[in-house]
């Protein structure tokens, strides 16, 4: 009862476009559907012989007593083996068929998944969350694949099963078999109402539940400044409220799910009944005999699990509809341009970069980039300053391809990255970020992501020069120590320490760095900024400063206010000219 | 596990009617087959009519009960189960919220998230389930073992055998595919790994031109757990094939053996159904407990979890009452200050002296792992001192009350925390009785007025949960604002300035100063620029002092103060300060 209720809980928006998209998705595995539909067909019919020899076997004894006809009776013993027998064993090849067909069939989403990660460009990440991107790779692929491949077998066998028992029951008794049939509408329906009314309750009981849990995930992650405000009490009372609301929707959403069992029972049972009475007038008056009616009777219970579960079935669907929507539509969201074809290349690498003329907004509306124009001559340190939002960021995105410009280009000697190949682009910069990203795997392994048939001993030289030898080595595995993302084994410097090495490794003939601002010890800066300068020295390099010594060491400084250029030149002549750049600086560093 | 049924305490008599209400319903369900064998034995076979109105009419007066006492049982089950897992949820909060640092340091805030909402779903889950369905199980096991010998006890020998077919069959699958289980969450978490670290790292990625390399270990991944997969299914399948040959086999020995009674008593006509139906349920209730007790290891470890975190005592009790004789002026001082965090564990604070004026600046800086972080947590008494005191107004922070001390002190957190709310609502979260012009001039000091008056709403400007929806560097400022609305005699910042721009560090310094006259200032900092001009400075290398003093004597006398500075400034600013120093 409980899973219908808590996939449910979303329903898709458009419906006929969910629902055109996943058979599209099953269409390649249509012969094996089909093959599992008619075994589970076939396993289900030979099963419903089983009541009837049964009671066959009955009559035969009942005939024939008191000198009871054993060789009748068990060669209709003999049968109902081989009926029960077959039956399990196509139950067995039905089930087996469709768990391939599931396991593949997953297989091929997540695969569809991951790939359209990599081809969806960086901006489809700015407006939507990563952990929207995940949930439709984990829960969305696991709730499409399961309730699919359970749906499969469940309307099938439940409609084999009601159809075949219907027939039997009518070959044993006519109108037995129509003051049976009389229960199912009925039950269908209360059934179906009870089911769509707990729906309701279910989606309320999610709803809190989400409510309460970014509450507890809110306190918890501001515990400090709850304590210390001696907010404890305002904090516990607002969690309590939203706890008691949560207990109320979960009563209320488990009482009505329970309900259909009692009240179908209901139904059946007075079914049962009357069968029992009429059937009991039919036989006393000699129009059926006892085995009959021992058959119908197990008939009539076998009657009661499909009804259930068919009415149960539009829950199911709802939530297939709902996760094939939010992966569908994740999988026919639009792809990066694809790469110019054939594609330019530069041949021999002189780092030269000239922005001309480029204009850029996220939006098509708000313009971060406006006239952007700038010639970088080759082995140039350009730092780019400026206050937050004033575009710095962009500038670098754009020079890596992550985005496009909106109107201008940009040119690597002379020749523009739009019509090169992304690949190529990125392959001629070095990358160091903020944003410290390593991913789960030996140091080793990380310093090693730009160049894969980098040998242990070019690695390991590069870690002198980037001052990390002794980082790496006082770790408990040395280069195979494994770390990630959010592994606490090294500190944030050193992560910082580390992407340098693995920007090195690679050997690029430019570099991008963007300064990290804080959280570093001043050792570790030391070795930072040490590392940065060996990185830039004779090449190309861009780097968004942050740091005065950074600053002032460059040969090009890029002043930038409102995606504009403001202001360019050295240090000292900035300083001299007592613009935008002076007051930037005297604000953080003049004596008094 | 059973640990936790304390829990269930409060509501025993609910459980106490659930128990009653499932016995009664197991009861007459049970009759109905008795009724019925009736109605053929006595009934039809004797060609008597009135025997099967009769009985016709007690079926339908059993199933009519069956079905009331059915609908209290699953209400009660539902109620006891939602106000179990509501209780153990609020006692696991009201836990979390009494921990000090060094608990919480133990568990991450991740994991005691799960414990509070995943973890009791799971409870709740086997709880409600316990209720309908373990309750029900050994009732109909007992019923139906009493009713089936009682119809036909030669034929009793059968039920042990169905019995033992269905145990043994699930067992047996359960032992071949359960080890396969854990492979198989190893596995989820490996793909879901490699999904999050391609979307958070996805300017990397890109950047190295790894795209492939990352489809390639997502696709060994996929494809060895849809080969795990197929394996675990190919056996768990068996299970329905297998009970279904079970129950058929079952029904076929009572005919059989049922028609070969026929000749001692021609009741077993009637008794053979009956009874094939009895063990039908018997097995059935069998089925249930062996798939409810495949559940109880993974019950278990939400179990475990929650005790654990229950388990957990809070380390630091605060006095029901303040103690002592506060000072005039406000004031933080410690006394040969020693920290560990256990006893075993090396000192994180070494004998740390110095005392902390109102009106005054005190700034502390070290590279990582100095302790400077530690050191100011020990004033709001979020860490306990090994030995020595720390005093706050000349009272030892060991004998006042919790929001005593509270009281005096506004914090403000390395990271900015906002919680859900509006702008105002995080503005007056310590000050619940601030004015809006509080709240407007806090703003104002914390350099935050400007961006608030931009936000749609200004004030009442919503906040998303966490504070999602602003900047970094605006979340800083607004919970710089909330510790200044709160107007503390004792202002903490641990690195709060750090996420800030120089300009806005320095703007935010310089308005902080008047409303601070009368207030002790302690700064962590990373930056030299932010501490110049504090009264007082405190250089902290490994735990212990190593200096403290006003920035030029500092930079006169103390040499790792030096090569912060250094690090810090180009070599002719550097020339230029230590110029100052000396002269």
């Amino acid at each position: 009862m409980e899973p219908h209720g808590k996939t449910t809980t979303m329903r898709a928006k458009n419906v006929k476009f969910a629902f055109k998209e996943f058979l599209h998705s099953v269409k390649p595995y249509w012969l094996p559907i089909l093959l599992s539909v008619l075994l589970a067909v076939g396993s289900a019919v030979l099963g419903l012989f089983v009541p009837k020899l049964l009671g066959d076997m009955t009559n035969i004894a009942v005939d024939t007593y008191p000198n009871i006809d054993w060789g009748a009776v068990g060669s209709k013993a003999i049968m109902v083996i081989i009926l029960f027998a077959l039956s399990a064993v196509l139950q067995y090849a039905q089930a087996f068929v469709l768990a391939v067909v599931s396991a593949n069939y997953t297989k091929d989403l997540r695969e569809k998944i991951i790939t359209k990660i990599s081809n969806l460009p960086i901006s489809y990440f700015d407006k939507h969350k990563f952990g929207d991107t995940l949930s439709r790779m984990t829960n969305d692929v696991d709730v499409l694949t399961t309730s699919m491949s359970q749906e499969i077998a469940d309307i099938s066998l439940s409609l084999t099963i009601l159809i075949g028992v219907m027939i039997m029951m009518l070959t044993i008794s006519v109108p037995l078999s129509l003051v049976s049939f009389v229960v199912v509408p009925i039950s269908v329906l209360v059934v179906g109402g009870i089911t769509n009314f707990a729906q309701k309750y279910f989606r309320e009981q999610q709803n809190t539940l989400g409510t309460l849990n970014s509450k507890i995930e809110e306190d918890y992650a501001g515990i400090i400044i709850i304590k210390s405000n001696s907010y404890e009490k305002t904090a516990s009372d607002s969690f309590n409220a939203t706890n008691q609301k949560l207990a109320k929707a979960a009563t209320r959403a488990q009482v009505f799910s329970s309900l259909s069992f009692p009240v179908t029972h209901v139904f059946t049972n007075l079914g049962y009944i009357a069968i029992c009475i009429l059937g009991g007038m039919f036989v006393i008056d000699g129009n059926l005999s006892i085995g009959s009616i021992q058959a119908f009777i197990q008939y009539v219970s076998r009657f009661n699990r499909p009804i259930t579960e068919i009415a149960s079935t539009t829950a199911t669907i709802q939530s297939i509809l709902a996760a094939s929507e939010r992966i569908f539509e994740f999988l026919s969201e639009k792809e990066e341009t694809p790469d110019e074809d054939p594609a330019m290349e530069v041949a021999k690498v002189k780092g030269e970069v000239e922005f001309h003329d480029v204009d850029f907004s996220y939006d098509g509306k708000t313009p971060i980039i406006k006239h952007f124009s700038v010639k970088v001559k080759s082995g140039t340190n350009v730092a780019i300053v400026g206050p937050t939002g004033a575009g710095k960021t962009t500038v670098i995105n754009l020079l890596m391809r992550f985005y496009e410009p909106t109107s201008g280009y940009i040119t690597v000697d002379g020749v523009p990255i739009n019509k090169m190949k992304r690949a190529d682009v990125r392959q001629l910069f070095g990358m160091v970020l903020q944003d410290t990203w390593l991913f789960s795997g030996s140091v080793e392994e990380n310093l090693k992501y730009g160049r894969k048939n980098a040998s242990l001993k070019d690695i390991q030289e590069v870690a002198k020069f980037c001052n990390i030898e002794h980082i790496v080595e006082a770790l408990p595995h040395g280069y195979n120590t494994m770390i990630s993302e959010d592994s606490d084994n090294i500190s944030a410097g050193e992560k910082q320490l580390l992407t340098i090495a693995r920007a090195m490794v690679a050997n690029p003939p430019m570099m991008i760095l963007d300064e990290a601002t804080s959280n570093v010890d001043t050792r570790t800066e030391h070795l930072i900024q040490d590392s940065f300068e060996k990185l830039t020295s004779g090449r190309t390099s861009f780097v968004i400063a942050h740091r005065l010594s950074t600053i002032r060491n460059a040969d090009l400084i890029l002043v930038m206010r409102d995606g504009e250029i403001v202001e360019q030149g050295n240090h000292n002549s900035l300083l001299k000219a007592g613009g935008f750049y002076a007051d930037l600086y005297n604000s953080q560093f003049a004596e008094n | 596990m059973f640990k936790l049924l304390r829990f269930l305490k409060p509501y025993w008599w609910q459980v106490i009617i659930l128990l009653v209400a499932t016995g009664a319903q197991v009861y007459t369900t049970l009759q109905l087959p008795a009724m019925m064998a009736d109605i053929i034995n006595n009934g039809i076979v004797a060609s008597d009519m009135d025997v099967v109105w009769r009985d016709g009419g007690i079926m339908l007066l059993l199933a009519m009960i069956s079905a009331l006492t059915s609908f209290v049982a699953s209400y009660f089950s539902a109620k006891v189960g939602a106000y179990f897992s509501r209780d153990l949820r609020a006692a696991i909060f009201q836990k979390v919220l009494s921990f000090n640092m060094t608990s919480l340091k133990n568990y991450s805030t991740a994991s005691l998230i799960t414990r509070t909402t995943n973890d009791v779903n799971q409870i709740q889950m086997i709880i409600t389930m316990m209720l309908s369905m373990l309750l029900r199980a050994p009732l109909f096991c007992v019923m139906g073992l009493v009713m089936a010998v009682q119809t036909a006890p030669e034929m009793s020998w059968i039920i042990v055998v169905g019995i033992a077919a269905v145990v043994i069959s699930v067992i047996v699958i359960m032992t071949v595919v359960a080890p396969k289980f854990k492979i198989f969450q190893n596995l989820v978490d490996k793909i879901t790994l490699i999904t999050r670290e391609n979307l958070t790292g996805l300017k990397v990625v890109r950047a190295f031109n790894n795209e492939k390399l990352e489809h390639k270990k997502f696709t060994r991944a996929n494809d060895e757990l849809t080969r795990l997969l197929i394996f675990i299914d190919r056996i768990l399948e068996l299970q329905n094939p297998l009970i279904n040959i079970i129950f058929n086999g079952t029904t076929l020995l009572c005919s059989w053996i049922g028609i070969s009674l026929l000749n001692q008593d021609f009741r077993y006509l009637g008794n053979m159904t009956a009874f094939a139906e009895y063990v039908t349920f018997v097995m059935m209730s069998f089925l249930m407990l062996s798939l409810f007790f495949i559940m109880i290891p993974r019950a278990n470890v939400s179990a475990g979890r929650i005790n654990e975190v229950l388990k957990t005592s809070p380390k630091i009790h605060y006095a029901k009452k303040t103690h002592g004789l506060p000072e005039k002026r406000a004031s933080v001082e410690f006394r040969k200050v020693d920290f560990r965090y256990s006893d075993t564990s090396e000192k994180v604070l070494d004998g740390i002296t110095f005392r902390a004026e109102a009106g005054k600046t005190t700034a502390f800086i070290g590279s990582t792992g100095s302790g400077k972080s530690t050191l100011i947590n020990l004033v709001p008494r979020f860490y306990e001192a090994t030995s020595g005191e720390v005093l706050v107004d000349g009272i030892n922070v060991k004998d006042y009350e919790k929001d005593d001390l509270m009281r005096k002190i506004g914090l403000v957190p390395q990271r900015g925390v906002l919680f859900a709310g509006t702008v105002k609502s995080n503005i007056k979260f310590g000050a619940p009785n601030a004015t809006s012009d509080d709240v407007r001039k806090a703003a104002e000091v914390a350099q935050a007025a400007g961006f608030i008056e931009k936000l749609p709403g200004g004030y009442d400007a919503r906040i998303a949960q966490g504070g999602t929806n602003v900047s970094g560097g605006q979340k800083q400022r607004l919970s710089i604002a909330r510790a200044v609305c709160k107007k503390p005699d004792i202002f903490v910042f641990d690195d709060a300035f750090s996420a800030l721009d120089m300009k806005t560090d320095a703007r935010l310094r310089a308005a902080l100063k008047p409303i601070t006259e009368d207030a002790v200032v302690l700064i962590v900092a990373q930056r030299v620029s932010t501490i110049k001009d504090a009264d007082q400075i405190v250089v902290l290398d490994k735990g212990r002092m190593v200096g403290k003093g006003t920035h030029r004597e500092l930079l006169a006398k103390c040499k790792i103060y030096q090569s912060i500075v250094k690090s810090q400034l180009s070599e002719a600013e550097f020339r230029k300060e230590m110029h100052g120093a000396t002269r």
